[in-house]
């Protein structure tokens, strides 16, 4: 398990501001906490060092590039087999996400495809293996909701 | 579709990798003029194409080691005093995207009617949350899938 950083207000309120917007210019939130630009800009470099926090990206709708069809699998497979069918399903064309999971599943993935053909074409792939047992199939509908804004970090501040 | 050409291509490449890049610098790279870079990135967000720009977090260093999938089943009607009345499964995604450490929140077709993605802490907090989905009014089965290995979800169109 990696460490957990030491994070305080002015980090959580830097997370906070380019959550909503990563193009937030810095000079505002040094505004808002009260410290200079040229600290804010210290700050985001030690928040990317430590790894919390990645890099910045935009947001883009899959429908824009042609994919309208975002669809997670939950996959039960032999149980000693896993690994390898992980392996295999995150090679697929199309699978965005793909992990071993504990509960009713033990492979949990996220697809995001052209179109439901396509998505069926993935799903007997994925069946095509061997060792899978089940597979159960959830087509997202358009209110697809990300909100990154819900981390808590109160329980990381530093007194 | 969204028609888009080169220009617009290279300015979502450049921002998918790094939110802030200047314009100036992308314009550079162009041969274009910085104005033109932005009247491209005003458009592309008018269309829809660009929803946002967001901070990419990894949950393993602020305290969340773990990850949870919460697939949730909907009873067909709501009994209200005395008054029967259909489900709005909007109602329970209003209330999904409320609670904290939900990040991913959908209506579904197929193998259950909501689903949502919540970052976890520990197993107690899991149960925690779990409880706090069931307390929901009109949902009627739920079941989960957690893991710890890949806490990260990010690929290129799909960025949480």
């Amino acid at each position: 398990m990696s460490a957990q950083a030491k994070i305080d207000e002015i980090d959580i309120n830097i997370i906070r501001a380019l959550q909503k917007d990563a193009r937030t210019n810095f000079v505002d939130i040094a505004k808002k906490c009260g410290v200079s630009t040229d600290t804010i800009s210290k700050r985001f470099k030690k928040i990317r060092r430590a790894g919390v926090a990645r890099g910045t990206t935009v947001l883009l709708n899959p429908k824009s590039f042609g994919y309208d069809c975002v669809a997670s699998f939950g996959i039960r497979v032999e149980y000693s087999h896993v690994g390898e069918v992980v392996e295999f399903v995150e090679r697929m064309p199309d699978v965005v996400f793909c992990t071993s999971s504990m509960g009713r599943h033990n492979i949990f993935a996220i697809a995001v495809v052209k179109n439901v053909g396509k998505l069926s074409q993935l799903k007997e792939s994925i069946k095509g293996h061997p060792m899978v047992r089940e597979i159960a199939t959830s087509i997202w509908v358009n209110e697809i909701l990300l909100c990154p804004e819900n981390f808590e970090f109160e329980h990381l501040k530093t007194k | 579709m969204t028609a888009m050409d080169k220009i617009d291509l290279f300015i979502i490449e450049k921002l998918t990798e790094d939110a802030r890049t200047s314009f100036r610098k992308i314009a550079e790279e162009l041969d274009l003029s910085p104005d033109t870079v932005i009247n491209r990135y005003v458009a592309l967000q008018e269309k829809g194409v660009i929803r946002g720009s967001t901070v990419v977090i990894n949950p393993k260093k602020i305290g969340y080691p773990a990850m949870a999938v919460f697939m949730i089943g909907t009873s067909p009607i709501h009994v209200l005093a005395n008054e029967t009345i259909p489900v709005d499964s909007s109602l329970i995604l209003d209330a999904l995207i409320k609670m904290r450490n939900i990040i991913v929140a959908t209506k579904t077709v197929g193998d259950h009617d909501l689903l949502a993605i919540g970052v976890i802490m520990g197993f107690e907090h899991l149960i925690n949350v779990r409880n706090e989905i069931a307390k929901i009014p009109s949902v009627k089965d739920l079941e989960v899938s957690f893991w710890t290995e890949k806490t990260e979800l990010c690929p290129k169109y799909f960025v949480i």
